[in-house]
């Protein structure tokens, strides 16, 4: 398609603000299949966007809370910053690589993934979606079985903690001797997601190997600016 | 139906006290300084409680609350400057160190502050009240009693401004950098 269409930047950020009707939404949805300059500035947009609900927290009206006990760490953030680091990761041309077609299988994604052979890590998960667990391990244990010497980190926030409660865990074996074979995979919990759930009177007892950061979206910042790899499952 | 009204307002007047959280962060964003947040919150509520029975569409209570801090917030700053007409409120600076400190701060939650506290005030509250509070381009434009093509160039020109700062500059080193 080469009729691509000029967006102003207004559009743009009524885009990412949900203030455009179904078709205008549409024409832009479709533009961004095939102009990546175009989702480069839309991801740059809700960048920005989510660093300013991040830094000022989202409280739930009518709750007293201070920014730093705020979950804010919704689907739409993890999206939007998947799309920004997929883009700034220089991955424009391989956009491919970064999400998983309908119906490949696991090995042929991280096939593709691993041919640009990066050897640090990080996987993020945020889903308890049972294939998308599985998708995240599937890829640790495929590509630390090609790459010895391979970091790798599955960082688990949101419901995607389920992976790392030893009660909701279907895996928790896997993950044991994954640990026990690779010394250099890490299983990272979001410690803000953790205080949620106690906050909300659950037991959030985890497996053994799992270690518990701060906040997800710091340790995914943290780890993309020391030069990681950053995958969205 | 005397009755039924009263019970209206009392669930407003809970709504509103309910707000103060949002006010308050609202108003640390404009302002970035907590006790001023404070007080310009409180006295926010105080305004909404004495006028309750002026607000006759209860869903329209967000942008009625927000439309009273925005006031609140404009009387403090004429308090101190007399001078200052509606132009030069909006592309009043902020008193905190603006994006020179950028560069210093390491932290993500004080650099993106920053950034936006070096933002003009008038971007600064159209780019906030979205952001966090979610309101519609109309509601923020009813707030800030400005037209809402207004309301799309400022967010356009702080968003631009944010990304600069944070995403972009050089001078500083950028929150999030590419991996080779």
């Amino acid at each position: 398609m080469n009729d691509m269409k000029n967006f102003s930047d207004e559009r743009l950020n009524a885009f990412v603000d949900n203030q455009l009707g179904g078709q205008e939404c549409e024409e832009i949805l479709a533009a961004i299949a095939t102009d990546v300059e175009l989702g480069q500035r839309i991801s740059a947009l809700r960048s920005t966007k989510e660093l300013v609900r991040h830094a000022y927290g989202r409280a739930p009206a009518g709750q007293r809370v201070s920014w730093r006990q705020v979950p804010f760490w919704g689907g739409a953030l993890a999206a939007s910053l998947a799309l920004l680091f997929g883009m700034l990761m220089g991955w424009q041309g391989h956009h491919a690589a970064t999400a998983m077609e309908g119906g490949e299988s696991v090995a042929a994604w991280a096939a593709r993934l691993f041919a640009m052979e990066p050897t640090r890590i990080l996987i993020h998960l945020d889903s308890s979606r049972p294939e998308q667990m599985d998708a995240a391990l599937d890829l640790a244990d495929a590509y630390l079985a090609k790459t010895s010497n391979a970091r790798i980190e599955i960082i688990a926030n949101n419901t995607g903690l389920d992976l790392l409660r030893a009660r909701t865990t279907p895996y928790a074996r896997r993950i044991t001797e994954l640990k026990a074979h690779h010394q250099r995979v890490g299983f990272i919990a979001c410690g803000q997601t953790i205080s949620r759930l106690r906050g909300a009177g659950e037991d959030v007892a985890l497996v053994p190997e799992a270690v518990v950061t701060r906040t997800a979206i710091e340790h995914v910042a943290e780890r993309v600016q020391e030069g990681w790899t950053y995958l969205k499952i | 139906m005397k009755w039924l009204q009263s019970r209206e307002q009392r669930e407003l007047v809970e709504q509103i006290k309910a707000s103060r959280a949002r006010l308050h962060r609202v108003a640390f964003a404009w302002c970035h300084d907590t006790a001023l947040a404070d007080d310009l919150a409180q006295e926010a509520l105080t305004h909404a409680l004495a006028k309750v029975e002026q607000l006759r569409e209860s869903e329209r209570l967000v942008s009625w609350l927000f439309a009273i801090l925005h006031r609140c917030w404009v009387d403090f700053l004429r308090a101190r400057r007399e001078d200052l007409d509606d132009e030069a409120l909006a592309e009043l600076p902020s008193d905190l160190p603006g994006p020179e400190a950028l560069a210093e701060r390491q932290e993500t939650v004080s650099r993106v502050r920053a950034a936006v506290a070096a933002l003009p005030l008038g971007q600064r509250q159209v780019v906030t009240l979205v952001d966090l509070e979610d309101l519609s381009y109309a509601e923020v434009a009813e707030v800030l009693a400005i037209p809402i093509g207004t309301v799309m160039s400022r967010l356009c020109r702080a968003r631009g401004s944010l990304r600069g700062l944070l995403l972009e500059s050089r001078a500083a080193q950028p929150l999030l950098r590419s991996v080779k």
